[in-house]
This record gives structure tokens, sequence and C-alpha cells, in this order.
């Protein structure tokens, strides 16, 4: 097979810097991705993050009004952290469960972005500790 | 009994383990009798792991509680049916039903794919008892379903979530698509370990490769339809890992499906077959892996466990041990023809095939981006909706484009002019369609226009390919219209089988377009006589009401919803509270309006104590095109999967002639 100019290998070329393109505008326009992280690791964080914690205590307020109020603690410490959230609360949410939230940290409270609240799988199906 | 199913295993693994190396050792010396052995070996592993499928399967029915798997499975009140699905409701189950999948392909595969050679089948033999070897050694030494215990005055249950009819379809159609995945990945190395790189492995692998295919989607489908219907958030695909993890491996065997014509028909793209295929088995292999090992967080997170590192082993070494013998075997994979123009058939399909390996490997990179970050900044990022969609528009539309591009352009070098010709109708039904959906005021999602006006484009190629096939058919003479386009559609089932599915595709791309682009959510809290409007839709709450049934309680909340002074009927969101899970969930309202295919999807989002409820409504346009579309799809599926006496007549007279010169 002829190795000069054949357009297969063009094609595949121009293509694989296409994508690499899309892909560089995509990440200089819309960033890098949300950090994940625990109520431990909040402390100097100023811009939207994706919090993972327990509920931890009473959930008190109305996520409909006023907003819902919950303490969100470390999966293996005692460090935690006020959440006020609006919007949809997912059937699972309750004390000790694990939820995922995204927010900022404002004033020492984890102000959550709306309808962003989802919980993972109860307990009784993690593996025993 | 657990004995009997442990020995069953340990039998399933010692035969695909003589199967694996006695099958090498035969191919490698072409032993012929020995092959012959190793290959008897592969289909009694199938009888074992048969057996020890139908020991569990005894265990659950009778609700043996000794078996730890049934304990935490099942619990005593759980209905026949559900106990039965617990079959793959937890990791050992899923696991042996892998094996049993993988053994009933392998089992068909093999004594149905005769013409492919024997020297090509005495190496799919022991590289299909590989695959199984590494699952039944997970099942014998690390997770065994027949672990025993004391048996528990009671189980723990089946995950309340998990008890859906769904359940009894969904997991083992993902199942039937991923295991199937490695038929044609089995025969494409067993080619390059022979050394026949010609086409006759795809052929033979053919039908399998597009049944898993049609499974994997139709998989994918039912369980969007279950979350739609089910889960109440009003979506039916959240990007999540577990729903990428299928989806991946889908793009990927859909590249493979279009690229392996190329090779038929042209003899190119050699190489590119084989890495594709390889890498919609690792992906399938991956997939499998993200769900069953908790490595990424999930909301579906199942068991995490200790199989991860398996997992991961066992991918590594898949994907080093293919590319080295891919790598290896490059000097018998140069092509015979070459790529004349780029404005052809054959160069569509690779900008559709770069399009939709794009697509899967920037999702896989969202998938492992966690990972990434917090390997290389030590701090994980994730990234969300935003990213799949700008990647799902960026590859998405010029894929649907490509698909009305595609089936009209002519083989190895179009002429401007013939261009011009052929694409005349189907440019001007989109143009005009584009001017009426600006007009109608759809302006409003750019996207959704681009996808509509594409849509359009394809539909009426599409349309046109069958009008002219029917009306050539029917100048040959002899029959009607109808007689004719029949015919037209047994003589080549797998093209406009072909085309049924895209025509699938691009009613479900209208219908995610619709749903997602052109939808209306409206949220209110409304006390009794209160009332809200969503899209032209007025909703007045007319109170609560509640009632006790044996394993929960139900409140509901009554809705009477009019439109335009007319009466549509009661509607009856709600949630339920179940005593012995001390759990909630919610129960949503949905209206179907078949004529427009819309769906007016109501959430009674939060039960308030003082008698009020807040309400969610979504009114999403043209959603019921998205489970439309599936029916079509299985039909397309089965059009292109159907056994064709003709075709098989051809094929043998074309390998057997090829046989006799060799």
């Amino acid at each position: 097979m002829a190795r000069r100019g054949s357009p297969a290998r063009l094609i595949v070329a121009l293509s694989v810097a296409a994508v690499l393109a899309v892909f560089l505008l995509y990440t200089s326009i819309a960033g890098g991705g949300t950090p994940s992280l625990q109520p431990s690791q909040l402390q100097g964080h100023t811009g939207r993050v994706s919090l993972v914690g327990l509920v931890a205590g009473q959930a008190t307020g109305d996520a409909h009004a006023g907003g819902l109020h919950f303490m969100l603690r470390d999966r293996h410490a005692m460090t935690s952290v006020p959440v006020v959230y609006k919007g949809s609360v997912p059937d699972l949410f309750k004390t000790g469960r694990e939820v995922v939230v995204d927010g900022k940290l404002w004033n020492g409270t984890f102000v959550a972005v709306p309808n962003t609240l989802v919980t993972k799988c109860p307990s009784k199906y993690a593996p025993k500790k | 009994m657990p004995d009997l199913g442990r020995a069953a295993l340990v039998t399933a693994f010692l035969l695909l383990v003589y199967a694996s190396v006695a099958g090498t050792f035969a191919a490698w010396h072409s032993r012929r009798r020995l092959a012959q052995s190793a290959q008897n070996a592969l289909i009694a592993a199938f009888g074992a792991t048969a057996v020890a499928a139908a020991v569990l399967l005894a265990a659950l029915a009778r609700h043996d509680l000794s078996f730890t798997y049934v304990a935490q499975h099942t619990s005593r009140e759980l209905p026949l049916g559900y106990t039965l699905t617990a079959f793959w409701g937890g990791q050992e189950g899923s696991l042996l039903l892998w094996l049993l999948v993988l053994g009933g392909y392998s089992v068909a595969a093999v004594l149905t794919a005769r013409r492919v050679g024997r020297e090509v089948l005495a190496w799919v033999v022991p590289v299909l008892g590989l695959v199984g070897t590494f699952f039944a050694l997970l099942l014998v030494f690390v997770a065994s379903p027949f672990a025993t215990q004391p048996a528990p005055a009671d189980g723990a249950g089946l995950n309340p979530s998990l008890q859906n009819p769904y359940m009894a379809v969904h997991p083992p159609m993902l199942y039937l698509g991923y295991v199937g995945l490695t038929v044609p990945f089995a025969f494409a190395m067993g080619a390059l370990l022979a050394r026949r790189t010609d086409e006759r492995w795809i052929v033979a692998t053919r039908r399998w490769t597009l049944a898993a295919w049609a499974f994997l989607g139709v998989g994918q489908l039912l369980g969007a339809h279950w979350a739609y219907v089910e889960i109440g958030w009003g979506g039916y695909y959240a990007w999540d890992p577990v729903e990428n993890a299928a989806l991946m491996p889908w793009l990927a065997a859909t590249a493979y499906l279009h690229s392996v014509m190329i090779q038929e028909k042209r003899g190119m793209l050699k190489v590119w077959n084989v890495l594709l295929v390889t890498l919609a088995f690792c992906l399938s292999i991956f997939g499998t892996f993200l769900t069953r090992s908790g490595i990424i967080q999930s909301i579906h997170s199942f068991t995490q466990s200790s199989i991860g590192p398996w997992f991961l082993g066992f991918i590594c070494f898949i994907t080093a041990a293919s590319l080295a013998l891919i790598f290896l075997r490059l000097p018998l994979l140069r092509a015979k023809t070459r790529l004349e123009s780029l404005v052809s058939r054959e160069a569509t399909f690779l900008y559709n095939n770069l399009l939709l390996v794009a697509l899967a490997l920037t999702i896989l990179w969202g998938v492992v981006y966690p990972l990434l970050s917090e390997a290389v900044t030590g701090e994980a990022s994730t990234v969300s909706k935003p990213y799949y969609n700008f990647f799902l528009h960026s590859f998405g539309l010029p894929l649907l484009l490509l698909m009305g591009i595609g089936p009209l352009i002519a083989w190895r070098r179009a002429s401007l002019r013939a261009l011009g010709r052929t694409f005349l109708w189907p440019t001007a039904a989109a143009v005009v369609a584009g001017i009426a959906l600006l007009a109608a005021g759809a302006g409003s999602s750019r996207v959704g226009v681009i996808a509509y006006t594409f849509s359009v484009f394809v539909l009426a190629s599409i349309v046109l390919e069958f009008a002219r096939g029917t009306s050539a058919r029917k100048a040959l003479g002899g029959v009607g219209w109808g007689g004719a386009f029949a015919s037209l559609i047994a003589r080549n089932r797998r093209r406009y089988g072909g085309y049924v599915v895209h025509a699938a595709v691009v009613l479900f791309a209208i219908g995610v377009a619709g749903s997602s682009a052109y939808q209306t959510v409206r949220e209110a809290r409304l006390h009794p006589g209160d009332s809200m409007t969503v899209a032209r839709n007025r909703l007045v709450f007319r109170g609560f009401e509640s009632s006790t049934q044996p394993n929960h309680r139900a409140i509901r909340a009554n809705i009477d919803v009019y439109r335009g002074g007319e009466y549509l009927g009661r509607y009856r969101p709600g949630k339920n509270q179940y005593f012995a899970e001390d759990q909630v969930s919610n129960e949503v309202s949905i209206r179907h309006d078949l004529l427009t295919g819309a769906d007016l999807f109501l959430i009674a989002d939060q039960v308030n104590s003082d008698g009020s409820v807040d309400l969610k409504a979504l009114q999403k346009p043209l959603v019921n095109l998205i489970w439309f579309a599936g029916f079509i799809f299985v039909g397309g599926s089965l059009i292109a999967l159907w056994p064709d006496a003709r075709e098989e007549r051809r094929l043998a007279e074309r390998y057997e002639g090829a046989t006799m010169r060799a």
C-alpha cells in the first residue's frame, strides 16, 4: 500500500486534530470539572464544589420555602458543615444517608445549588464493616 | 445442594482451563482431535454452569436462607417473581449470569460458525475459554454464590427500587448485550492468531454482533423507561457512570457494525476493525467492572467489593495481549484497496466511525475523570451534564447528518453533479422544515432546530431510498407496490433493516430533542383549590387522599387537569411510605397525549402538614417517540438478523470457491 498521501490517513489525522480542538475548546470555556470534596476538605475552596457526606442530625426547615437545613459530615470523621438547600429532596434522603450536593461555602455555611441533591444507595446494600 | 452448586462451578472452571490450555496447544500444533476435545470441554462447561445456575434458582425459589446469597437478597414475603429476579440482584448471581450467558453464546457461535474455517475455530475456542476462565475463577475463589450460613429467621429483602417488572428484563438484556460482544472479539483474535485475516471471521459473527448490539440497545432503552416512570425526577438519562458504562460499548459496537461493511465490500480498514472490536469488548468488561467495583461514585453504586482489582488486571491483560497480537499481525492486515476520495460512501463510513469513537472516548474520559484528577492533583473532580451534553451535540449532530448522507452517496467516488441530484429532495425537505420550525417558534433552542432539520433530511433520504428501490423492483414487472416493497426488503435484509434502524434513531433523536430542548417545567406550592399552569394545561389541586396498603401507606394529591376549559381528567401523583424498609418512594403521575407524543409529568415533590403540596409539573413534548423508536429499532434489527437462505448460498459459493483455490 502506498503510504504517501493516503486520504484515509489524512482523514484520521484531521479528525483527531478536530476532536482535540473541540475538547480543548470545551475545557478552556467550561473549565476542568467540579471538585468533589468531603466537608473537612472544604476550607479554602471558594468556587462551586460537589460536596459528599453523610447526613448528620435532624434536617429542619422547608426545602420549598426558607430552605432545608441539615449537617453533612465526613464519611470517616466527625468534621461537619451546615448546609442550606432548596428544591426537590430525593426519597432516600434521611439521617445517616450518604448524599452529594453542589454548592459554595459562604460564611461557614454550604449554600447548595437548587435541585442538585442526590442520595446514594442505602447502607444496607453496602459491604458490612 | 450448595455442594452441588460449588462442584458444578469447580467443574466448569476446570473444563474452561482445559479448553484454554489444550485448545491453545491444539491450535498451535494443528492437532485436530485435541482441538475437538477442547471444543467439547467448552460445551460441557456451559452444561456445568447451567447446573450451578439451576441450583441457585432452586435455592431462591425455595427461600433457602442457608444460602448467604438468598438471605442477603430476598425475604420470605417477597413475591416469587422478584425472588427469582434476585438471581441478578446481587454481585455473585450477576457474575454467574455472565458466565452462563457467555457459555450459551460460546456454544451457539462455535457450533454455527463452521464456515470460518477450522484453523480459526481452533483458536476461537481457547480465547472464549480464557474469558470464561476469568469469570469462573471469580465465582469459585472470590465471589461464590454458594456460600452458606446458619439460616436466619428472614432474609434482608430486595431493594424496593428493584421490585419492579423492569427488573425482569432490563438487566438480562444488558447482559445479553455486554457478554455477546465477546463473540466477535474471540473470532477476531482467533483469526489473527490463525493468520487468517480475510473477512470470514466478520461474516461468521455478523449476526452474533448484531444481536448483542441490539440487546444492549434495547436494554438501555428499557433502563431509561424504568427510570422515567419509576424514579420520578422527570428524566430518563442522567449521564451517570453506570448508564455510561452501557452506552460506551454500544457506541463502539455501532461503529464496528458499520466499518465491517467496508472491509467486506472493499477490503479496507482491517486494522481499524480489529481495534474496534477489541475496544468494544474491553469497554463491555470495563462496564461490568464499573457497575460491580463501586470505584466511581454513582447513584447506582451497587455492592462495593474486592473484585475490582481482578477486573482491572483482566482489562489490562486483555488490552495488552490484543494490542500486541494486532501489532504482530500488522503485515497481514494491509488493505487491498485504498480510499479513493474524501467524498464517497467509504469516507462517510469512516467519518461516522471517528465520530462514534470520539463520542465513546469523551464519555470514557468523563467517567474516569474523578480518578485521573485525583491521581494528578490529589483532589477528585467530576464532570457533569454540561460536559456530556456539549460532546453529544458536537459529535451527535454531525452523526445524525451523516446518517442521511451515507446511504445515498456513491461508493469509491461521488461527483458533485451526482451529489446535487441525489440530495436535492432531502435537502429541500430539510430547508422547508427548518423554515417552518423557525416560523413556529422552535428557534428558542438552536440545537433543537438543527437536530430537527437534520432529522427531516435523514427521514427524507430514507423514504427516497425505499421509494427508488420499490419502483425499480416494480419495474421488473409482475408485482404491485406492496409486493415490490416486500421483496425489496426480503432481498437485502441487512441493508433495509439498517435503514429501518436509522429511522428509529432519527425518531429517538426527535424525541430526545423535543423532551429536553423544548420541555417546560413549573413548580408551585398549592393549597386545596389553588391552580397552576404549565404549557396550556391548568392544574387544580383538590386535596389529598390517603389509604393504607399491606406494606405501605399511600398518599395521593388529586390534581384535575384542564386545557382551554376542557376537563382532561384527574391525575394522582403522590408518595408511598413503606413500613418495613422505612422508606418513602415518589409515585409520579403521567398523562400521555398519544396524538402529539407529549407527556404531562406530575410530581408531588413535597407533602406539607398544612394540607398543601409542592407540585412539580413538566410538559415533555414528543417524549413518547423515544419509546416508540424502541419498537422500530427492534423491528429493524430483526429484519437485519433474520436468516436469509439466499445470502447463505451466496456466501457458501464464495467461500467454498476460495477454499478450493487456496
